[in-house]
């Protein structure tokens, strides 16, 4: 035991360095300040959601006690899904993908005990998240049920055991898993398949259009539906066991939890016990296996004809390199698969909007819908830039040194990632717009204005992107596509929905004095027209500071960040 | 064809370099060679234009890296320490893609590209990811890159670590014979037996600056030691 306390101190030492580090405290209490701000208002505000929608279930007849569990044990099947997931990927990293593994193995520490001190760390990494995030709709419950501070106490026993549950299972399955594939190509093919998965259950939720639950007529079909399919789940899912313990201390029976909790806590022992003999015999033949390079997957020579036509410039060298590192890292297409999915349903969306119900007037309605979805399309646009432009200077990682040797300059560079990052991206947003709006029928002046607007703001929230990506770098990160979450990042989301925000209200007022004009045949007046043309300039002047503010920011940074 | 003035760079709490004045000509092989920390890396990284310097000038070919990084760039070879590479490319079009950096045509490309793989005996890895390479077949990789654009100036940072004997005798031959054709070398190296094999002259830096610079032979004579190794020469120059 004095070797697994001895393997889990260096991560210890760093929570603690993160305290104690006199130089850059405040600066970083201050980014600290902002991401824990911005988690507690998310946090907040899926509490309130869940809280208001149990007590609306709660007020409904007869069906609301019904209603209400069928929700909670489906919470917990897709959290405990969730915990699975999630374990599954950070066990293959911490077990066999880490840097550090290399000098960890070469100690004298036997398998079993490094197995359980990595095993630990990738429980608490893999579940917290989960966890504090699950707390909003448990502790709405809770307060609706009027449970007593047994069901709390309860609670968090039960998440504890349920973590230790998944992360028991994704372990022992990962330790089989990689002795048959490497364990690159089975994070790879986790990540795929959880996303196919996702997309499809997402994709069939949303054909079955939850929308129509607020339609009194079809409402009531739903809820008989609902009370027709009281089959329990399996006996066997550990989810289960947690539902019924917490069912029991819900309705103010503590004492009918403890079987259940019995359950949860002999299986997270025993599950605990196996991973340990598993790791015993097969840990470090899984590891040593995943240390020989992966054959690759294809072999393609396609790209000598675009070379030959082709001058030799830096921006070919960075199109190709981008291009091609793309293409052959395997987690990306998991990316572009959920990027997919996530348009289908935005303009399936679009498909089936009800306009023609609204109490509004229709070609009033569609162009109103068409205005905002401008908005919309570039909240897409902003999430986007965000996974795929924002991490890509930090994608150099530490190879960044060639670009520094190279002859181009740092704005030469940043120029060529945004031109790489703006075509496709444009073209996306703008078959976003196009789309949705022949969907909705708008009129002329409306898919005009919808199609300019985004020509420019494109590049606004590209350079957004590429700019603050370079003004905060990460180039020793093991996944520069989780470069989102960190104080850049949330700087970068933060503006871009700011510049959104500024460009669409300075567009309203201009957009409603057109479309009325147009509507009632009356030609605008002089102060309406300067108004028009001082919103729209005022517009353009924002985006192209959009586009100029951040480039030559993050190029100023970059130049005395590296090497960090 | 290389010359410091004055170079100094300073960070929070240290000076990793201070008013290094050098000048090394034409078809010169340099070596650098100083204890760990001793400022080689930092003044390496200077020369290629990776970090700023505080104070100082540098000109490379007679360009001021400082005013015109582009153009003093274009005459540089640079070749780190550490073979971090673009792991999803494969050796050639890694080739390709440093061709495409420094300009080179494409038919230029393909015959230099050919002929760099082959010295380096990567021919047969080419079209394999970089990501499957050793890491000295990574540091060989570098060189044959950094020498595709025939290089005036080369600037090495331990070029020995990670290769093979055969590629350390391959690689003292090939530095000679470019030096002996006109391009300047500028080594850094903790393997002093190469620096007193194949350097014309050698710098001794010590706490960020420079405490002696000579053949090797000067150096003996600076620690006034005779018929010793460069090794036991170092030990002495850095003891005062």
């Amino acid at each position: 035991m004095i070797s697994f306390f001895t393997l889990i101190r260096p991560r210890i030492y760093s929570l603690r360095r993160l305290t104690q580090q006199r130089s850059g405290f405040w600066p970083r209490l201050f980014k600290l300040g902002i991401i824990g701000a911005i988690g507690g208002l998310f946090w907040g505000g899926l509490f309130m959601i869940s809280l208001r929608a149990l007590r609306y279930f709660n007020s409904i007849e007869t069906l609301g006690e019904l209603l209400l569990y069928k929700l909670f044990s489906m919470i917990l099947v897709t959290l405990f899904s969730m915990l699975i997931f999630s374990s599954i990927l950070t066990a293959l990293s911490k077990l066999y993908l880490s840097k550090d593994l290399h000098l960890v193995h070469a100690m004298p520490v036997p398998s079993d005990q490094l197995f359980f001190a990595r095993w630990i760390e990738s429980t608490m990494d893999s579940a917290w998240m989960v966890i504090v995030y699950s707390l909003p709709f448990f502790i709405s419950y809770g307060i609706v049920f009027n449970s007593g501070y047994s069901y709390y106490a309860q609670l968090m026993l039960i998440l504890g055991f349920l973590s230790i549950i998944a992360s028991g299972i994704s372990a022992l399955v990962v330790m089989l898993a990689v002795i048959i594939i490497p364990a690159n190509r089975i994070r790879s093919l986790f990540v795929l398949l959880g996303l196919c998965v996702f997309i499809v259950l997402f994709l069939a939720f949303r054909m079955l259009r939850p929308e129509r639950l607020v339609d009194p007529d079809v409402f009531v079909t739903v809820l008989t539906y609902f009370q027709a399919m009281q089959t329990p789940t399996s006996p066997f899912i550990p989810s289960t066991w947690a539902f019924d313990a917490l069912k029991a201390s819900l309705n103010g029976n503590p004492a009918g939890a403890l079987i259940h909790l019995g359950l949860l806590f002999t299986f997270a022992g025993f599950l605990v016990f196996a991973n340990l003999v598993t790791a015993r015999f097969l840990y470090y033949r899984g590891f040593s296996k995943s240390q020989s390079a992966n054959p690759r997957l294809f072999k393609f020579k396609n790209s000598g004809i675009l070379l030959r036509y082709t001058s030799s410039t830096p921006i070919r060298a960075f199109v190709f390199k981008e291009i091609k590192t793309f293409i052959r890292d395997q987690t990306q297409w998991s990316q572009i698969f959920l990027i997919g999915a996530l348009i289908i349903i935005y303009i399936y969306n679009f498909k089936v909007l009800p306009v023609e119900k609204s109490p509004i007037g229709t070609l009033y309605m569609q162009n109103l819908l068409s205005f905002l979805n401008v908005g919309l399309a570039a909240f897409v646009l902003t999430a986007i830039a965000g996974r795929f432009a924002y991490p890509a200077i930090s994608n150099e990682n530490e190879a960044f040194w060639i670009v520094r040797s190279s002859p181009i300059t740092l704005r030469q560079y940043m120029w060529v990632k945004f031109v790489i990052y703006f075509t496709p991206l444009l073209v996306l947003t703008e078959i976003l717009i196009v789309t949705t709006n022949i969907l909705l029928k708008v009129t002329p002046f409306m898919m005009v204005l919808s199609v300019v607007t985004i020509f420019f703001m494109v590049p606004a929230v590209v350079a957004l992107s590429i700019g603050l990506g370079a003004a905060y770098p990460n180039f020793k990160s093991e996944n520069p596509a989780q470069s989102l979450t960190s104080y850049g990042g949330l700087v970068f989301m933060t503006l871009s929905a700011g510049l959104i925000t500024a460009v669409l209200l300075l567009e309203a007022g201009p957009v409603y004095n057109i479309f009325m004009a147009d509507i009632r045949h009356h030609a605008l007046g002089g102060a309406q027209k300067a108004w028009n043309i001082g919103s729209f300039s005022l517009a353009f002047l924002i985006n192209m500071t959009a586009i100029l503010v951040p480039m030559r920011f993050g190029e100023k940074r970059l130049a005395v960040s590296y090497p960090s | 064809m290389i010359e410091l003035f004055q170079l100094t760079k300073k960070y929070t709490h240290t000076v990793a370099v201070a008013d290094l004045n050098l000048i090394i000509p034409e078809g010169e092989l340099f070596g650098f060679i100083g204890p760990n920390g001793a400022g080689k890396t930092t003044t390496i990284k200077m020369m290629g234009g990776l970090l700023s310097p505080t104070n100082g000038r540098i000109r490379i070919c007679g360009i001021d890296m400082i005013d015109q990084p582009v153009k003093a760039k274009q005459c540089i070879g640079f070749i780190p320490d550490r073979p971090y590479l673009y792991e999803k490319l494969t050796g050639m079009e890694f080739m390709q893609f440093t061709a495409d950096l420094y300009r080179i045509d494409h038919n230029r490309f393909r015959e230099q590209a050919n002929r760099g793989l082959e010295l380096f005996s990567l021919s047969e890895w080419g079209d394999e990811l970089i990501e499957s390479y050793s890491h000295g077949m990574k540091q060989r990789l570098i060189m044959a890159a950094a020498l595709l654009h025939d290089p005036r100036v080369i600037i090495v940072d331990e070029p020995m670590v990670g290769l093979d004997p055969a590629a350390i005798v391959l690689v003292k031959n090939l530095f000679r014979r470019l030096a002996a054709a006109g391009t300047t070398i500028f080594m850094s190296t903790h393997t002093l037996a190469v620096a007193e094999d194949i350097c014309d002259r050698i710098g001794v830096i010590h706490k960020g600056k420079v405490i002696a610079i000579g053949t090797p032979d000067e150096l003996k004579q600076m620690a006034c030691i005779d018929n010793a190794g460069l090794e036991q020469v170092f030990l002495r120059l850095i003891e005062k």
